[in-house]
């Protein structure tokens, strides 16, 4: 099972081992991260699963699809390194990803 | 199956489905996938990875005609700046720029007003134990938030106005009513014009100053005519849809008080529970497209220039995506509901949605922990567009009056048809609109060279304004609210006891009139 650090933006970090096949925001409910509200459910339309992801990562992740890409419009403090977490799909290559959380959603 | 069964039949205009289209919807989902109307003249699509597909798809299933059955059917040209009615990229070009005023973040800002808003219409009924999940919520609440976050002022707007009044002597701007209206007519407009030379810090001064790329390449501001449109599709988008979420909120929950307990008890289950309803009953159960090239899906062709109503409500329930799909569960797995639609035109405005039905139930349970709904009183209307409560009385345990006992004066509002005009013409109009003919009745009154008066249709009752009389010409106009909220322009030559002319739809095009004298 990959493993998955969630960074707080206080610095706390969660370390999880993830489910292949389910999504960085659902892996984060799952096991209780805060700071991801994930209004939509995963739909790729509220914004509220923003993320940062180290730019090595990158290439494992692929580049965001122009719905995201969109999307992304709706979340605070967006970066080059922004994601929406629903939209990360996770696989055996991501084992060790570490993603940092903004300070809010909204 | 057995053979009995009767061939599936739906449309978005029968009362018999109304009520209850779920049972429907689910035999559209399990039996016909892909259902062709032949009355209407459009397919639906039902099950829940095939509104989701469709709705990403808008090479194939295009918004250039509208989302709206009847809009896709009249096929009028979409005036600049309605994106909901466009493909990316001029969609996009339109709505990124204005992602800025609906994003969490900035709606989140709004909440001690809404609030205080709950707070003014729901504190004077505490007492009787009586309110109204539409009359004192639902009703007033969407449009005001928009306001708020365009920083329309409410006594701005009133000094306006009256300026307004003031200046056009010959015939005053139908007043902006921003309670039941939306951002329609002379008086909103007026408004923006002033703001135009009135800057200030507000919403409206900022999106009269935001430069976006149009499709063009061209960097500009929104033209006035631009801000107009946008904001009245706003209201359109904005205001029956979220007092539909308010009223499935009363209702729903009255029918499962132990879970509304539980949200009682733990104020943090608000935003799961709206999620649940918003899927269980979406205030939009259909969104339609047009299809921009022939498509096959589930065996069936569905060829170039069709359109297509994607059964939101269907997919919802679509036991292949959700668990035990028909049961109302706050606690179920969290997966993305198709209420806000999907993809580019997914609902610009679901953040602003989404508070206020969280905090009009935290404010409700608040004061009314255990309503009980009075569906006797209650009155529930479908639209190609909208499914939900136009009233919805409800009582606590502490209500003097029970569930039940009829108000027999406020019973069905579509029964008390409004008594005609003393004094006034009566006259039937027929409109020939793209869905089919509709009937309506104008009652006039005429004074000098001005005409006042009414118009009663299967939509409600609307006054007249502008009416002027020239010679045999009549001319009037009439803001209303269904199936978008426009303002209906009307002009016609009266002949004896007959009348032709035409409407003007907002911005959409016109529909021939003819009529017949009732009554002189
Ligand atoms: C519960 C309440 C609401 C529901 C169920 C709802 C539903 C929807 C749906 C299904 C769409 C997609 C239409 C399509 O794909 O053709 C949509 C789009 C839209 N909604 Fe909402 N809506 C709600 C509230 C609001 C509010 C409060 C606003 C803002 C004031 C708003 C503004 C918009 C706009 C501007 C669009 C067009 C987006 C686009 O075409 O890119 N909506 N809404
Ligand atoms: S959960 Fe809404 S965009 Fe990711």
């Amino acid at each position: 099972m990959p493993k998955i650090t969630f960074i707080e933006s206080d610095g706390r970090e969660h370390e999880i081992e993830a489910q292949t096949g389910a999504s960085v925001m659902e892996m984060a409910r799952a096991h209780n991260v805060p700071g991801l509200d994930a209004d939509c459910g995963g739909g790729c339309s509220c914004g509220t699963c923003h993320v940062y992801v180290r730019p090595e990562w990158r290439t494992h992740i692929g580049e965001p699809n122009e719905f995201e890409v969109a999307t992304l419009e709706f979340a605070v403090d967006v970066e080059a390194n922004s994601r929406l977490s629903c939209q990360i799909k996770i696989t055996d290559q991501l084992d060790g990803l570490v993603v940092t959380l903004p300070a809010s959603q909204r | 199956m057995t053979s009995v069964d009767k061939a599936i039949h739906w449309d978005p205009y029968n009362p018999a489905y109304f009520n209850n289209p779920h049972p429907v919807f689910t035999r559209l989902r399990e039996e016909a996938p892909v259902y062709y109307n032949e009355e209407y003249d459009f397919y639906t699509i039902s099950r829940y990875e095939d509104v989701q597909a469709g709705l990403a798809d808008y090479r194939t299933f295009s918004s250039s005609r509208g989302d709206i059955l009847e809009f896709i059917k009249a096929n009028n040209p979409v005036p600049p700046g309605v994106f909901i009615m466009m493909d990316p990229p001029v969609h996009t070009a339109y709505r990124s720029p204005l992602t800025r005023f609906f994003t969490p973040k900035r709606v989140a800002s709004l909440e001690p007003q809404i609030r205080d808003f709950c707070a003014k219409s729901l504190d004077p009924l505490i007492e009787s134990g009586e309110f109204n999940f539409i009359e004192n919520l639902g009703k007033e609440m969407p449009m005001r938030v928009i306001g708020m976050l365009l920083g329309v002022p409410e006594e701005d707007l009133k000094t306006v106005q009256s300026d307004a009044d003031a200046k056009l002597t010959t015939e005053a701007g139908k007043p902006m009513d921003l309670t039941e209206h939306t951002f329609v007519g002379a008086g909103f407009e007026d408004y923006i014009d002033w703001r135009m030379k009135n800057p200030s810090d507000d919403g409206m001064t900022e999106m009269l100053n935001l430069e976006f790329k149009d499709e063009t390449g061209a960097v500009r501001k929104l033209t006035r005519d631009e801000v107009v449109i946008i904001c009245s599709m706003l209201g359109a988008a904005g205001n029956e849809t979220t007092n539909r979420l308010i009223g499935w909120t009363g209702k729903v929950l009255a029918e499962h008080p132990d879970q509304r307990r539980q949200i009682y008890e733990n104020r943090a289950l608000i935003p799961q529970a709206i999620e649940e309803i918003l899927r269980y009953e979406p205030p939009g159960p259909s969104v339609a497209r047009y299809v921009a090239k022939d498509v096959e899906l589930h065996g069936v062709k569905i060829p170039e220039g069709s359109s297509v109503c994607m059964l939101v409500a269907a997919a919802n329930r679509d036991g292949r995506k959700f668990a035990n799909p028909n049961k109302f569960d706050i606690q179920r797995e969290r997966l993305p509901h198709l209420t806000f639609g999907q993809g580019f035109h997914a609902c610009l405005g679901n953040a602003l949605a989404r508070i206020e039905g969280r905090i009009a139930l935290d404010e409700v349970l608040n004061r009314f922990p255990d309503w009980e709904v009075d569906l006797d009183n209650a009155y529930l209307t479908s639209t190609s567009t909208v499914r939900g409560w136009e009233t919805l009385p409800a009582y606590t345990s502490k209500a003097k009056r029970r569930p039940g006992g009829k108000k027999a004066a406020q019973a069905a509002p579509q029964a008390n048809t409004p008594a005609p005009i003393p004094g006034a013409e009566s006259w039937k109009l027929t409109m020939k609109t793209p869905m089919g003919p509709q009937e309506m009745t104008a009652h006039l009154v005429r004074k000098g060279d001005a005409l006042t008066g009414r118009l009663d249709s299967p939509q409600g009752s609307e006054s007249i304004s502008h009416g002027k009389i020239s010679g045999n010409t009549l001319t009037w106009t009439v803001s209303v609210t269904k199936p978008a909220p426009m303002q209906l322009g009307f002009e016609v030559q009266i002949n004896d006891n007959a009348l032709a002319g035409h409407a003007k739809l907002g911005a959409f095009g016109k529909a021939d009139i003819v009529g017949e004298r009732i009554s002189s």
